[in-house]
């Protein structure tokens, strides 16, 4: 099943289903490249409260995204995390490092709008 | 385990008789060893005091008095070990110190001794072989005694252990956005655990963005308690929210660097005002004094 990808304004929000395989992800990462070139995002939100476990492939995936994005001159986020995803993905040392994470959507929004227009993007 | 007991002291049917042979002898003389050994307990304050109530000090006797004669009437089976273990555990309810209950048998055997070399002085072997059989089954007694008040402590400090790890750790909104975590006694990993739990859960029902983990009350860290608590720290940087570790004590330290222990993402400041400025700074809440510090106690 494939990601949902949402435009708001100059943001893009995914948000990843319970049920997505590892083809789906590397899909979603795909989109996203797109979307952000086609857009001209300057923010991405990749919503995973869905997930109620992520393995190696998926935290890589994401790290991916996170990294991808940012070479596209946007900002990515990771929202949504649950409690015990991630202390069992901090166990298995997949601490999605160097990647902004924030507790949901809302949080999120309000995080890249802080960053974005402190820099002067527009709105 | 009784079995065990009477092969240790090497307790055997030669010393079952050799008792029973004694049982119309005790009888003879228990009131009056009774009655000694009330006169040598009222002549010690310390052992005085539980005898206040002259009821109580009758009920006891009559008790002894069985105790005494139960000693030479065979039969020293399951039964025996019980009501054994039960005196022994009616001493210990009552906080008789183990002193006192040493002595009190060391009296027996005294007083028992005089009385079976009177009674065997033409066979003073016969006299020596009966006492010693005496000794073993006394022995096995205490020994049973003191298991009572040895099982009792350990429940209590095991009971105590238990009390502490229960002790709840309470998770505190204290302002919008940020939680306070006072821990207080002993972590071992299950509770390290329950801590996490409650930890990232509050963060997601409170929309923390900072927790403010107060470790002043802990004095001790493992390996396995801190890697958990470094784990702890990252996986609410993974939901977005960071965590402040306040009230590092200097051994904590210690042991955190001597462990090798990965601090650099992890925050730490000395003491819970720090931790609370810290997470204030963070979260943009400035704090202001309204009235001057001279009229304020007013």
């Amino acid at each position: 099943m494939r990601a949902s990808i949402l435009k708001q304004s100059k943001f893009l929000i995914a948000s990843v289903q319970g049920s997505m395989t590892d083809a789906d992800l590397v899909q979603l990462r795909e989109d996203l490249g797109a979307g952000v070139r086609r857009h001209r995002s300057t923010g991405v939100i990749v919503d995973v409260a869905m997930l109620d476990v992520m393995d190696s492939f998926a935290v890589r995936t994401l790290r991916g995204i996170a990294q991808m994005v940012k070479l596209l001159g946007a900002e990515c986020i990771v929202v949504g995390i649950q409690p015990d995803v991630a202390f069992s993905m901090v166990q298995l040392g997949l601490t999605l490092e160097g990647t902004t994470t924030a507790l949901d959507l809302e949080d999120g929004l309000s995080t890249l709008r802080e960053r974005i227009g402190a820099e002067g993007n527009p709105l | 385990m009784a079995r065990w007991r009477k092969d240790f002291l090497e307790f055997g049917d030669a010393d079952v008789s050799n008792l029973a042979e004694i049982n119309e002898l005790a009888q003879r003389y228990a009131d009056a060893v009774i009655e000694d050994f009330y006169k040598h307990l009222l002549s010690f304050e310390e052992t005085r005091s539980y005898f206040h109530d002259p009821h109580v000090l009758q009920r006891v006797k009559n008790a002894q008095q069985e105790y005494f004669l139960r000693l030479t009437q065979g039969k020293y089976d399951l039964a025996y070990v019980e009501d054994r273990l039960s005196i022994g555990a009616i001493h210990e309810r009552i906080d008789l110190p183990m002193k006192s209950y040493l002595g009190m048998y060391n009296f027996y055997l005294r007083a028992v001794s005089n009385r079976l070399s009177e009674a065997y002085q033409d066979q003073p072997e016969r006299g020596r072989v009966t006492f010693l059989s005496l000794m073993k089954l006394t022995f096995l007694d205490i020994g049973l005694a003191i298991d009572t008040y040895i099982n009792s402590r350990e429940r209590t400090i095991r009971e105590q252990q238990d009390a502490i790890q229960e002790l709840p750790t309470p998770v505190l909104p204290f302002r919008e956005g940020m939680l306070l975590v006072p821990i207080i006694g002993l972590i071992d990993t299950h509770r390290a655990r329950l801590l996490t739990e409650q930890l990232l859960g509050a963060v997601r029902d409170n929309r923390a963005k900072v927790v403010v983990m107060d470790i002043t009350g802990v004095q001790a860290i493992d390996s396995k308690v801190a890697n958990h608590m470094v784990q702890t720290v990252e996986a609410a940087r993974l939901m977005g929210a960071i965590v402040i570790v306040a009230g590092v004590s200097p051994e904590i330290a210690q042991t955190m660097v001597t462990l090798g222990i990965d601090l650099g993402r992890m925050t730490t400041v000395g003491d819970l005002q720090s931790g609370i400025e810290r997470a204030e700074e963070i979260l943009g809440y400035t704090v202001t004094r309204t009235r001057s510090k001279t009229s304020s106690g007013q």
